[in-house]
């Protein structure tokens, strides 16, 4: 069975057709190709599917496609607008080297970039506590850490300037 | 992925939301923030016929103060519940008890009247609710009636829920009494359910005390452990109150995280930390 979803993506308006067991994850991925959001476990544990909804991250493989008609999405994609001109948070993560593998990072960025938000200068506990919805089995998460301390400062630069 | 079918309706009223459920009845499942209801419908352990959202109706997600009382919506998703300043004055246990849940994302999304509904054993707001004496307005296409939280929670994911009903509003009288809680929860991963959790309130005047316990059966419980704190905490009001504990775990459970010993053995730890943590926490 097949429902209208009118969704805006990344800034763009998208009317697409989702069968109603489609999650949120596989219309990103599959029907708007836009695959920097990745699956990780399926069942909302890991934070891989992080996006943002409606200005908060949520976990996209525990969201039907279907509920998300008339809302606003911004992916990891929607962060920089080319490969040269990264966001922040994300130059942070490459300069302190806060990925290996990378499947988590998108994930992980857009949680930095939600608590940044709400939170522009966070204790080490508060970051550790905002990203405890996002798994990582590389790095141990000490460099994703330093990243995201290292963003704060950028983000505080860039709000000065 | 899910691989049975399904009708997707989204009512934009409570009125639409009551039709959809007397038109599908047990073969529908009402959808609030999905973060227990896809992973399950994900694994294939549940499969409805239809889907009725609530994620569009128009006035379920709000947090209201009146004379006595906190009105919370059911469609309230946790992380309002977690920083509302009506909450975190007169019943901070809730918020305390919120902020535990899942993780930021999942705070985003997931709700109060979705959790209660769902009613797993270990959740954190059940013991909380019975602690604080929450009400819980159902209704139904029928009318409506009001439950306690007591009678509310009534088996392993059992609600007092009749078919068609929906809860839509939780309240929360603001306390006669001054007192202090606490809400202490053992895990072995931050985010995850708890093994055992339990929520305390002692009246500063040490004439009333509650707790409440999940993790030790099929549902939370609330003891009243009045008379063993009506002289202080003392060694022996500690000792009667694990007693009281062990007498109300005979539904303990053995599971993934242990057997019903050791789950015994920690609600009596948690209930007595919790009534200590409430006691200093007195203003």
């Amino acid at each position: 069975m097949k429902v209208p979803v009118r969704v805006t993506v990344n800034g763009r308006k998208h009317e697409l057709l989702a069968d109603t067991r489609m999650v949120l994850v596989d219309l990103l991925r599959e029907e708007l190709k836009l695959t920097g959001t990745h699956i990780g476990c399926g069942t909302g544990s890991c934070g891989a599917c992080t996006v943002i909804l409606n200005g908060q991250t949520v976990k996209s493989c525990c969201i039907l496609a279907a509920d998300v008609d008339e809302q606003s999405i911004t992916t990891i994609e929607g962060l920089s607008t080319g490969a040269h001109e990264l966001h922040p948070i994300q130059e942070a993560f490459v300069a302190n080297q806060g990925l290996q593998c990378g499947y988590c990072t998108p994930g992980m960025v857009l949680s930095a970039l939600q608590l940044l938000t709400d939170n522009p200068n966070p204790t080490e506990d508060e970051i550790r506590h905002g990203i405890s919805g996002n798994l990582c089995r590389c790095t141990g998460y000490v460099l994703i850490i330093k990243s995201i301390l290292e963003a704060v400062k950028a983000m505080q630069a860039k709000r000065a300037a | 992925m899910i691989t049975k079918e399904y009708a997707f309706h989204a009512p934009r009223t409570v009125e639409e939301a009551f039709g959809f459920l007397e038109r599908y009845g047990d073969d529908a499942k009402v959808l609030a923030g999905g973060m227990s209801l896809v992973p399950m419908m994900t694994l294939g352990l549940v499969q409805p016929e239809a889907i009725i959202s609530l994620n569009h109706l128009l006035n379920l997600d709000y947090i209201r103060e009146d004379a006595g009382s906190i009105c919370i919506g059911a469609m309230t998703r946790h992380h309002a519940v977690v920083s509302d300043p009506a909450i975190r004055r007169h019943c901070p246990l809730l918020a305390e008890a919120a902020r535990y849940i899942g993780d930021v994302q999942v705070q985003h999304r997931g709700t109060i009247g979705g959790s209660l509904a769902h009613a797993d054993p270990a959740a954190d707001y059940p013991p909380v609710m019975l602690v604080l004496g929450a009400q819980f307005r159902l209704q139904s296409k029928k009318g409506e009636r009001v439950v306690k939280a007591a009678d509310f929670f009534q088996g392993l994911l059992q609600t007092a829920l009749e078919p068609g009903e929906l809860l839509t509003e939780i309240r929360i009288p603001k306390p006669a009494h001054k007192a202090g809680t606490a809400y202490l929860r053992l895990h072995r991963v931050e985010g995850n359910f708890a093994i055992v959790n339990a929520a305390a309130l002692i009246e500063n005047d040490f004439k009333g005390a509650r707790l409440g316990l999940a993790g030790i059966g099929p549902k939370a419980i609330l003891l009243d452990v009045s008379e063993h704190v009506a002289k202080g905490l003392t060694e022996a009001a500690l000792r009667g109150i694990a007693a009281d504990v062990s007498a109300a775990s005979s539904e303990a459970f053995r599971d993934l995280n242990g057997g019903a010993d050791y789950k015994r053995a920690m609600a009596r730890v948690y209930a007595q930390r919790a009534v200590q943590t409430a006691a200093a926490h007195m203003q």
